[in-house]
């Protein structure tokens, strides 16, 4: 268990060493002066030509790629993100800013997504094959295939401009957030409901359950002690999918409800090329999924200790 | 002639084979016994090249034994071909690959020798009987004429009359054919039978190397005595069957 | 495999005649007639600038259609060729081969194609680019774990001891295994290529006006949401219409092969 965590970590290690290689690489081949991102990020904004040939030498911009990645990589190991090319700022207040809006609101997304997926496929396995099986499934496929952003779109326009039950645009007050949090429900619910639906018809299926029940074990102790767990195990693996998808749904739904946070804050660095802020936002959503996948390796081999180190 | 010089295998840290030396002639048949884990596989696998050896060599007539291009008669007969593919497309892997010429009729003659009807080639695998499987993979292991075939275990997925059947085929063909076989099998009277040389592995060494009729009535080593008086055994068994 | 077929084959028809079909000039401006409702004349209304939605929906399937198809099999080759090369390669190629594909899962798919695509500047090929760079992963873990376990089936070995050249093995052996499999991440592959052309379109970032692409037009019309909702509406069906087909389609593939490989 010790050696398969060790490598494990070995792995992610690996992987965030990649992920930074792929954002310099991205940042060092875009249209767009390199060395002046990295003055831009190390000091004030509005630098002079001399300053930035100075940093071009200092970093080794002239010299090769992994020189000035090097440099580049320093400064993100102490979580220092540097300063905005555009305001000057430092970036890291303004991300933490950004971040206090998006994770609540992934995290609202992915309760109400659990909200609605879980009674519908409790529901639709009570009798699988039923109407009401077919019918969870049908709107799960459905879901799959709505875009978060146009859901969205057609959210306000029913809920917020022709019924006018809740406001739409910005994040001023708690309800504001409601239908955004509904929208990215919505489409997480879609593969939710999936992924539950399957895991309780497949913990059902297990061989063992009607010796249980014939030696008089109630059918509500049944489904907690025996059908629950082996329902949760694929709902922790898709817990790093889903992870995916809420950022990903954040970043539009944020951008369409005009809300503050991650998903905006990227859209306007990447419209105004401030480099900073970009590779802030890709070196912190890559951390975070890192850790989070690392985090669900350990714990799904903690639940099923069968799983082997070599299933890469 | 097949020539193996003090043959070391490894896998990771684990030595499979250690110092076989062994000589085959051509034409003459050579039968390798031992108890599974002996290290048998390994050393069809070595031979063929399929896995890297320790140390040693391997040489037919003074070149590496790949260059001979050795051919594989399988244990699992239907695992040897493409379920997507008809037999005919695989008997020709050979020719196609090597572009060699096929004689006119050898396949025919071929064909006639294992008492297989032609049109079975157009069929696929899970079409035929297993039996009729271990044929074509003979077919197959025989097309481009190689002077040294490989046999793992060719019998020992099949019933006991197809058994003696197959075996009977085997050696006709060597006897037409001329190639030089090496046999795995773990049926001492197989080997026995139809080998010239009889050599006994365990545990990745060789235990004893001898002719047939030598092996039969004065084993050497104390294990081998086992096993040949388990076999008469089990052969005075079926005879009184 | 003969449903997906029919998908594809429509769904390649619909963006090759779609524009056959369209009453009008995708990108002929009539201010006059700007916003209008659905009519006999505009059987879908027509947008800000007076163009035909329902000649734009036809036109726009060819750059959802037709880019989403090229740019799931760009990501089809580059993944499937990865995943073998780690199969086949040896034991470092694979370890290396597999950290990367672990490396470009670390990115959330779209916010990378964001990124890649923004930075790069807006425009189709940044598209084609973000989105197959963005989109290989998967291709290469089934190619992967299909190229290991044919590797050691007996028909592979008597092939490379007849010396059969390694093209001829990936032709003859592989290939039969692996396309069952790639076929089911394709269509997925498929669909969601649709939906990130769409997305990207709708950032501005994607297809660049006035080509009209559905997200684009999406983009377009959310400005007059309130006046014109239904000019919304379109653009978003056709999306979910087509995605939904396809993975219809796929779920049905998926479920015939599983099926018949309980059979065996």
């Amino acid at each position: 268990m010790i050696k398969a965590i060790g490598a494990l970590l070995l792995r992610a290690a690996v992987v965030l060493l990649g992920t930074a290689i792929l954002t310099f690489a991205l940042l060092w081949n875009a249209p767009g002066d390199p060395a002046q991102t990295i003055a831009m990020a190390r000091f004030d904004a509005l630098l002079t030509d001399d300053v930035i040939d100075q940093i071009r030498d200092e970093v080794g911009l002239n010299t090769n790629f992994w020189h000035a990645f090097r440099a580049w990589l320093g400064p993100l190991l102490r979580f220092d993100f540097g300063y905005s090319a555009v305001t000057g700022r430092p970036v890291w207040p303004d991300l933490w800013t950004a971040m206090t809006y998006t994770f609540p609101l992934a995290l609202a997304g992915l309760a109400s997504g659990l909200a609605l997926s879980l009674p519908l496929a409790i529901l639709a396995t009570k009798r699988p094959g039923g109407l009401l099986d077919r019918t969870s499934v049908a709107i799960a496929s459905l879901g799959a295939a709505i875009p978060a952003y146009w859901l969205g779109l057609l959210l306000i326009l029913l809920l917020a401009v022709q019924l006018g039950w809740l406001p739409a645009m910005g994040a001023r007050t708690p309800a504001h957030a409601i239908l955004p949090a509904v929208t990215l429900g919505l489409g997480v619910a879609a593969s939710l409901t999936r992924i539950i639906r399957s895991g309780i018809l497949e913990a059902r299926g297990q061989p063992f359950l009607p010796a249980i029940r014939r030696r008089g074990v109630d059918g509500r102790a049944v489904a907690r002690d025996h059908i629950a767990p082996h329902a949760a195990i694929p709902v922790v693996t898709v817990f790093g999918l889903e992870l995916a998808f809420l950022l990903e749904g954040a970043v539009l739904i944020e951008v369409i409800f005009g809300r503050p946070g991650l998903g905006t804050f990227l859209v306007q660095a990447i419209l105004s090329r401030d480099f900073p802020h970009v590779q802030a936002v890709v070196v912190l959503t890559a951390l975070v999924f890192v850790v989070v996948n690392l985090a669900i390796d350990i714990i799904y081999r903690a639940i099923d200790p069968r799983i082997g180190t070599e299933d890469a | 002639m097949l020539k193996v010089t003090d043959l070391a295998v490894k896998r990771g840290s684990r030595v499979t084979l250690e110092s076989i030396t062994l000589s085959l002639p051509a034409g003459e048949t050579l039968a390798v016994v031992g108890e599974s884990g002996a290290g048998k596989s390994t050393l069809i696998a070595a031979i063929l090249g399929l896995l890297k050896p320790a140390e040693g060599e391997i040489t037919w007539n003074g070149k590496p034994a790949r260059a001979a291009r050795p051919a594989l008669v399988m244990q699992e007969p239907r695992a040897a071909f493409n379920p997507a593919l008809n037999l005919r497309r695989s008997v020709m892997e050979p020719i196609v690959a090597q572009g060699v010429a096929l004689a006119a009729g050898r396949l025919e003659r071929l064909c006639a020798g294992l008492e297989m009807p032609l049109d079975l080639l157009d069929r696929r695998p899970d079409q035929v009987s297993i039996g009729q499987a271990q044929r074509a993979g003979i077919l197959r292991a025989l097309i481009a004429a190689p002077p040294l075939v490989l046999f793992d275990e060719p019998l020992s997925a099949l019933d006991a009359v197809t058994q003696k059947h197959t075996a009977r085929l085997i050696s006709e063909l060597q006897a037409e054919e001329g190639f030089a076989a090496l046999i795995v099998t773990h049926d001492l009277g197989y080997a026995v039978a139809h080998g010239d040389q009889i050599m006994v592995l365990k545990a990745g060494r060789v235990e004893e190397t001898a002719d047939a009729n030598t092996f039969a009535l004065t084993p050497q080593s104390p294990y081998c005595r086992t096993l040949r008086d388990a076999a008469i055994s089990l052969g005075a068994l079926e005879a009184a069957a | 495999m003969r449903s997906v077929l029919f998908v594809v084959i429509g769904l390649v028809a619909l963006a090759v005649l779609g524009p056959l079909l369209a009453p009008y000039d995708p990108t002929a401006i009539d201010i006059p007639n700007r916003l209008s409702a659905p009519s006999a004349r505009f059987p879908l209304g027509t947008d800000a600038l007076g163009r035909d939605i329902l000649s734009r929906l036809l036109y726009g399937a060819r750059w959802s259609l037709g880019l989403a198809f090229l740019i799931s099999v760009l990501s089809l080759l580059i993944g499937t060729s990865i995943g073998l090369i780690a199969a086949l390669g040896g034991k470092s190629a694979d370890w290396l081969l597999m950290r990367a594909t672990d490396t470009f899962l670390a990115f959330p798919e779209l916010v990378a194609a964001v990124v890649i695509a923004g930075l790069m500047g807006a425009g189709t090929w940044s598209l084609i680019f973000a989105l197959s760079v963005t989109g290989w992963m998967r291709y290469a873990r089934v190619a992967r774990g299909i190229g290991l376990s044919v590797q050691n089936q007996g028909y592979v070995v008597q092939a490379r001891l007849a010396g059969m050249p390694g093209w001829s093995i990936a032709r003859w052996h592989f290939l039969p295994s692996l396309i069952p499999s790639l076929t089911v991440v394709w269509t997925g592959m498929f669909a969601r290529a649709i939906l990130g052309i769409s997305a990207l379109g709708f950032l501005g970032f994607g297809v660049q006006p006035p080509n009209p692409e559905w997200g684009a037009m999406l983009l377009d019309a959310r400005v007059h949401m309130r006046s014109t909702p239904l000019q919304m509406i379109w653009p978003g069906m056709a999306v979910v219409t087509c995605v939904l087909t396809i993975n219809l389609a796929g779920d049905a593939l998926r479920d015939a092969l599983a099926k018949q490989s309980s059979h065996e």
